[in-house]
This record gives structure tokens, C-alpha cells and sequence, in this order.
């Protein structure tokens, strides 16, 4: 193998790793905790580097857990004490912890090949040189072990737990009452996030497995509201753009990890702009629908109000109800277009059909109850027909 | 190095000051931020910020500080309101657009530092401390662009007071009143965003987060009043400034950001057991002697149980028929000797008019009935 392709291997397989726990963390309004747990890792690292000295230990990567869950207990300690709301519980847990590991590096730092940089920002390019050798035959990268390790795992427990998971994701209440465990589940899932993140962190950085959790999951999540569907495409999302990034850093000759980022973040760009459903320009577009939709009801209830000939001319509605000038002539094309309205002579009047949608229409206001709308949206279909 | 070295070195005196600023100014939006459940908007606005520095250096390939920061003031900005965009026209929700923000502007800050650290001859060295800060690099006129942009805010938090009060508590009163909530929020973000901002170069990205934060919290334990609460932040963030800055000149290889981000952490814990309101401390001793006081009213209800029955309430009784109620022991009965409530002698008690009277009125409506009507 190359390094150009242990390295893309490396990628995928982490991108891939850090997405299934992320659609988790993105559905339970987790999200932040991978943040955290990104930073606060850092001192578990260095103490275990301190114990082991040795920074390819597997045991690193068991302390830096370890400090991964410590963090989340006392976030929940924190806020449990009732004195701060739990983001600020969160925002006041990892800075901490980060500063610590900081200092206890700065204050060992001559004897210490730790840099705060390379595990903060982490280096791909470097993954390829440090090989597992057995009886000295190389078997490869070692992160490629490492981080497909884990993605088995966690690609065992979702198969495993998938139905746990789906279930007290979205109703607490009737996990509990299934006999799931809440605790079980979340401590269960807030472990896989924290190995995921010590095992990505190794190689690509802190804030790159923050992006990898987030990113593909809430892309997916603007396109589907499938759990199994937003999985896979947050999977797809990831490894897309690990294999893209990799390719955009070595044209610009700059970090893998800002990369691949940065074409997670574009990527999340496209699908926030043009997400069929919920992307910015189709909810534009929707609330503008509905805001004429509901233009057009009150226009209707003007006519319904007002008989004299004045108040009913075309050129009089405007100062009447109040709207601009486009406005007001897209509401009358669309009532003319529906038959609901007639103009004779720049006099507007309301057709059969106008009144009773509007007779309607008042029945619904007045009594407010919802299966009164649900008629006049069997019966009258305004932009759909 | 002793004490009046500290006080006359030139360069440990503008870092003091520096940091004391930023701690201050950190304190008092950051109590904004905190009672505006935004508390790791920080964060967020913190990373989002390093792609507009590098952009700044790309643009200009000068490293002057003002140009740079300029550079991360528009980057946040630009931060806060994607943020703003995707919580409000998507159904993701906070905690996810936060943390989209911050990692995937880092990334892209990333990618273009590193792209100029790759650039032949740029004069790029230095760029990196935005990351972790470095307050060493502080010089003069940091400090006095720190001191007017305070000033500055602390103009218009006077100027807005009432509005930025009433938008914290009750923003939708505050906009049937006619208020234009989204200039007043605007001007809350903007604020926090450049008070993030200059403090950069001090405590670095990662750790402004904190600096926002910790001063605010452990102010709000103290005090229920928002004008208190900015102040006591403004108090708090400055001393963490000092004080940390002089524990990391005072060792070697101790950097300043996260030595800051202790002393402020360490103000929190204080203020979390200590404050006499909301205190783990005070708040555990006041249920333990709810607790105890509990424990002897039910021993006066099991008392006013057994002189009921009888026409003189002072009676004695032996203590030993208290033996089967488990709310009893020698304290308990001395304390409810001391309240007046019943005699002690010997090996019997009896019952005060006093205690029989705030039994029958705990427990009794009964007798309360009968006491009112003769």
C-alpha cells in the first residue's frame, strides 16, 4: 500500500467511526459533548503518557477514555448541583480539564515529545510512519488497526443495541418503560464516543473529529428523518468527504484535517441551501407560500366585510388592507387564478366559490377547531391546484 | 523574582493590566451570555474566528495585530449569524449548530494557516499563538485598544441598560412594548463577539470559552440582581487576570491562558459551596436543620398525641414511653426544652402551654376551631 492510500484509509475509516455515534449525539441534542470530551481528553493522555512513557501505548488511549467519561460525570455533576444550566455546566468542565493538561505539558515539556499542536489539530500525514511491526514484518499503519478496531465495534453495538437506541433516542419515557435503561444507554453510547474521539483525535486532531461527529449527521438530518437513512448518509457524507479532502490538501500542499473540514463544511453549505425539504431556500420559499396563502384568506374577508362599490376597487384595496403594491397583485392573481374572485370594471367581487371558501374560512376562526381546516384543505386547494 | 520586581518590570505590568482588562470586560458580557442560556456561543464564536485572521494575513501579508483581529471580528460574525440561521430556519437545533460552526470555521483556519505557513517567504511566523494565546506578546497598545473597546461597551451597556435588561427577562413583553429586540440582540452578539475577540491573543481559542464563562457563573451565586451580577463578573475577571498572570511569571514554562482559566474555575468552585443563597454548603445545612426541626415537630405531635387524653396538659410523663418513637434522643429533648415546649425533670417530661398550643396548632384544625370560638 502507498501512503497516499493508507492515508485516505485512515480517513474514511475514521470518518466512518465518528458518524455513527455523531447521528446520536445530533438526535439527543448531545452535540456539544463531543466537543468536550475532544479537549478534556487531553489530560488523560498526558498522565498516561506520564505513567507509561510511551506514546504508542494502547493504554494512552484507555486513560484518555477514561478522562472522556470522567468529563461527562462531572458535567452532569455540575448541573446537577442545580447552580448553572448544562450548557454552561459543559462550558465550564473541559476548559478546565484542557488547561490542566496544558500545564502538566508545558511543565514537562523538555523531556517530553508531546506537542500541544500536533494533538490538538492532530496530522494525517504523519500516520503512515508509525508502523506495527511483528517479528519484523510490517502489518502497516497502526492507526489503521486502531481505528478499524473501533469501527467494528461500533458497528457490532449499533446492530446489537440499534432498537435500544432508536427507542430512547426519541421517547425516553417508553424506553424506560420497555425496560431499557436510560443510563445504561447513554453511559453506553457517551463510552463509544469517547474511544471514537481518542482513536480519531490520534490521527486527525481535537477539533477535526468535532466536525466528523457533527458535520455528516446534520447534514443528514436536513435530508431525511429515516434514522437507518440519516445513518448511512451521514456514513456516505463522511467518507465522501475524507477522500475529497485528502485530495484538496494535496493541491493546496496544507493540513488534511482543515481540509477534509472544510469540504465537510461546504458540503453542509449545499445541503443547508438546497436540502429539498428543509433547506434554506425551499423554507423561504414555503413561508412566502403561506404568508400569501394567508394574505389572500384576509383579502377575502375584506370582500366578505365590505359591499359599498368603493371599498371593492381594484386601486382602493391597497390603502385599504394595507399591503404593498406587488403584494397585493400576486394575492389578486392567485384568488383570480383559483375562481375565487371576479373584477368587473376594476370592482372586485367574490364568485360562489370565493364565498364559501370564506364562509369557511370564518367558521374555522370562530370556533378554532382543527377539523374544520382540514375542510377547506380538502376543498379548496389554493397554489397546489 | 520578589514583589517589587513585579511592580516594576515594564513588560509583566502591561500583561497585568492586559489581562486584568480583558478578564473584566470578559466578566461583564459574559453574564450576558450566561443568562442568555448562550454560554458556549463563546466557544463557537472563539474558533470561527481564526479563519477571518488568517484570511486578514492572506489579504494584507502584514501581521499587524489591528488588521487581524479585524479579520476575526468579521469571521465571528459571520459565525453568530449562521448559527442564528440554522437554529432558526432548520430543525437543527442549538447544540448542533454551535458545533458545526466551531469545528468546520476551525478546520477552514486550519487549512489556510497551514497553507500560509507553506507559502515561501511569508512572514507568517507568530500566527499560531491566536490558537493558544500567548500573553507575553501583549504590548501597550493591545492594552489600550483592550481599554477602549471596555470603555466602549461599557458606554453602551450603560446607554442600553434598561433595553438589554428587559430583552434578558422578558423578550416578549420587551417586544409588545415596540422594542426592536433583533438591534438589542444584535448588539448583545456583537459585543461578546469583539470582547472574544481581543482577547485572542491573550488566553488563545480554545480557552476563551472559559474566560467568558467561569467569572459569570460564579457571579451569579452571589446575587439575584443582574446590575450586581455584572459587576461582581467584572471584579471576579479581573482578579483571575491578575492573579494568573502572576502565578505563571512567578514559574517557568506555565502559560498564562491556562493558569487564568484555573484561578477563574477556582472562583467558580468557591462561589458554588460557599454563597449564602444558593451555596451547596449553606443549602446542605439548611436541610439538615429543616431535617432536625422536622424530626422535633414529630416528636411534639407523638407528645400532644398522649396529653390530649388528659385534662392537665403539664402532667409529667416518664421519657421512657417516648422509647418506641424513633424521632427521640436526649438533644432533641433538651432542644425542646430550650423552645419552651415542654419541662423536664428528673425522668419525666411535661408539656408547656406554649408547646401544647403549637402542636394543636400544627396538627390539630380541630382544636384551632375551638380555640377561635371562646
Amino acid at each position: 500500500m502507498t501512503p497516499a492510500i493508507e492515508i485516505q484509509l485512515i480517513a474514511v475509516l475514521t470518518a466512518a467511526a465518528c458518524a455513527i455515534p455523531g447521528v446520536f449525539l445530533v438526535l439527543r441534542k448531545m452535540a456539544l459533548i463531543s466537543d468536550a470530551i475532544s479537549h478534556s481528553i487531553l489530560p488523560g493522555i498526558v498522565i498516561g503518557f506520564f505513567i507509561t512513557h510511551d506514546l504508542a501505548s494502547p493504554w494512552l488511549i484507555l486513560f484518555a477514555a477514561f478522562s472522556g467519561i470522567i468529563t461527562v460525570i462531572l458535567v452532569e455533576m455540575v448541573q446537577k448541583t442545580g447552580l448553572v444550566k448544562e450548557d454552561t455546566a459543559i462550558g465550564l468542565v473541559f476548559p478546565v480539564l484542557f488547561s490542566i493538561g496544558v500545564i502538566l505539558i508545558a511543565q514537562n515539556a523538555n523531556d517530553v515529545h508531546l506537542d500541544i499542536d500536533a494533538v490538538l489539530l492532530g496530522d494525517l500525514a504523519f500516520a503512515p510512519f508509525d508502523r506495527w511491526i511483528l517479528n519484523g514484518t510490517d502489518m502497516g499503519p497502526r492507526g489503521l488497526y486502531l481505528i478499524s478496531t473501533i469501527l467494528l465495534i461500533t458497528i457490532l453495538l449499533l446492530f446489537l443495541f440499534y432498537k435500544e437506541l432508536k427507542v430512547s433516542t426519541f421517547d425516553v419515557g417508553l424506553s424506560s418503560a420497555l425496560g431499557f435503561s436510560p443510563v445504561v444507554l447513554h453511559y453506553g453510547l457517551m463510552s463509544v464516543s469517547s474511544v471514537t474521539t481518542v482513536a480519531a483525535f490520534d490521527a486527525v486532531g481535537a477539533i477535526l473529529v468535532v466536525a466528523l461527529m457533527i458535520a455528516p449527521a446534520a447534514a443528514a438530518y436536513l435530508l431525511t428523518s429515516d434514522l437507518k437513512k440519516m445513518i448511512v448518509l451521514s456514513i456516505l457524507f463522511g467518507c465522501g468527504s475524507a477522500i475529497g479532502g485528502y485530495w484538496l490538501a494535496r493541491v493546496l500542499d496544507a493540513s488534511i484535517s482543515g481540509s477534509i473540514t472544510t469540504v465537510l463544511g461546504t458540503l453542509f453549505l449545499l445541503v443547508y441551501l438546497f436540502a429539498p425539504a428543509k433547506g434554506l431556500i425551499a423554507v423561504s420559499i414555503r413561508q412566502n407560500r403561506q404568508q400569501i396563502e394567508v394574505s389572500l384568506l384576509t383579502f377575502l374577508l375584506h370582500l366578505n366585510n365590505h359591499d359599498s362599490l368603493e371599498e371593492r376597487r381594484v386601486g382602493h384595496l391597497q390603502e385599504h388592507i394595507n399591503w404593498g403594491k406587488v403584494r397585493s397583485r400576486s394575492v389578486l392573481n392567485l384568488a383570480l387564478k383559483n375562481n375565487m374572485i371576479t373584477i368587473d370594471e376594476k370592482v372586485v367581487s367574490l364568485t360562489r366559490k370565493g364565498k364559501e371558501f370564506t364562509e369557511k374560512a370564518l367558521d374555522y376562526i370562530i370556533s378554532n377547531r382543527n377539523e374544520k381546516i382540514e375542510d377547506i384543505k380538502d376543498d379548496f386547494f389554493l397554489f397546489r391546484g | 523574582m520578589n514583589l517589587t520586581e513585579y511592580f516594576t518590570d515594564y513588560t509583566l505590568r502591561t500583561i497585568t493590566l492586559g489581562t486584568a482588562v480583558l478578564g473584566a470586560i470578559c466578566g461583564m458580557l459574559g453574564s450576558f451570555a450566561v443568562l442568555r442560556k448562550q454560554s458556549l456561543l463563546g466557544d463557537a464564536i472563539s474558533h470561527a474566528a481564526l479563519p477571518g485572521i488568517a484570511v486578514a494575513f492572506l489579504i494584507t501579508g502584514a501581521k499587524d495585530s489591528n488588521i487581524l483581529l479585524l479579520g476575526a471580528l468579521v469571521s465571528g460574525l459571520l459565525g453568530v449569524f449562521w448559527i442564528k440561521g440554522i437554529v432558526t430556519k432548520t430543525h437543527l437545533k442549538t447544540d448542533t449548530a454551535l458545533g458545526l460552526i466551531l469545528s468546520l470555521f476551525f478546520g477552514l483556519g486550519m487549512l489556510l494557516l497551514t497553507y500560509i505557513q507553506k507559502q515561501p517567504n511569508a512572514n507568517q511566523a507568530g500566527l499560531d499563538t491566536y490558537l493558544f494565546g500567548q500573553a507575553a506578546t501583549l504590548v501597550e497598545s493591545d492594552v489600550i485598544l483592550m481599554s477602549i473597546v471596555t470603555g466602549i461597551s461599557l458606554l453602551i451597556l450603560l446607554l442600553f441598560w434598561k433595553e438589554f435588561k428587559l430583552l434578558l427577562f422578558d423578550k416578549n413583553y420587551a417586544i409588545t412594548l415596540g422594542f426592536n429586540t433583533k438591534l438589542i440582540d444584535g448588539l448583545i452578539s456583537f459585543f461578546i463577539v469583539l470582547a472574544i475577540v481581543i482577547g485572542l491573543q491573550t488566553v488563545g481559542v480554545v480557552l476563551m470559552s472559559a474566560m467568558l464563562l467561569a467569572p459569570a457563573a460564579a457571579a451569579r451565586q452571589w446575587t439575584n440582581k443582574l446590575s450586581t451580577m455584572v459587576f461582581i463578573a467584572a471584579i471576579f475577571g479581573a482578579i483571575s487576570g491578575i492573579v494568573g498572570t502572576g502565578i505563571s511569571a512567578s514559574q517557568n514554562n506555565l502559560s498564562t491562558g491556562p493558569v487564568i482559566v484555573l484561578v477563574a474555575a477556582v472562583f467558580v468552585a468557591i462561589s458554588f459551596i460557599f454563597s449564602p443563597d444558593r451555596g451547596i454548603l449553606f443549602k446542605q445545612l439548611r436541610l439538615i436543620r429543616n431535617r432536625r426541626d422536622l424530626e422535633l415537630k414529630k416528636t411534639l405531635h407523638f407528645m400532644y398525641n398522649i396529653v390530649k387524653k388528659h385534662d392537665d396538659i403539664s402532667r409529667p410523663h416518664a421519657i421512657l414511653i417516648l422509647n418506641n418513637f424513633q424521632g427521640f434522643t436526649r438533644s432533641s429533648l433538651s432542644q425542646m426544652e430550650e423552645k419552651d415546649w415542654i419541662t423536664v425533670k428528673g425522668q419525666s417530661w411535661s408539656m408547656t402551654q406554649q408547646g401544647f398550643d403549637i402542636a394543636a396548632h400544627l396538627y390539630d384544625a380541630n382544636m384551632i376551631s375551638h380555640d377561635t370560638s371562646h
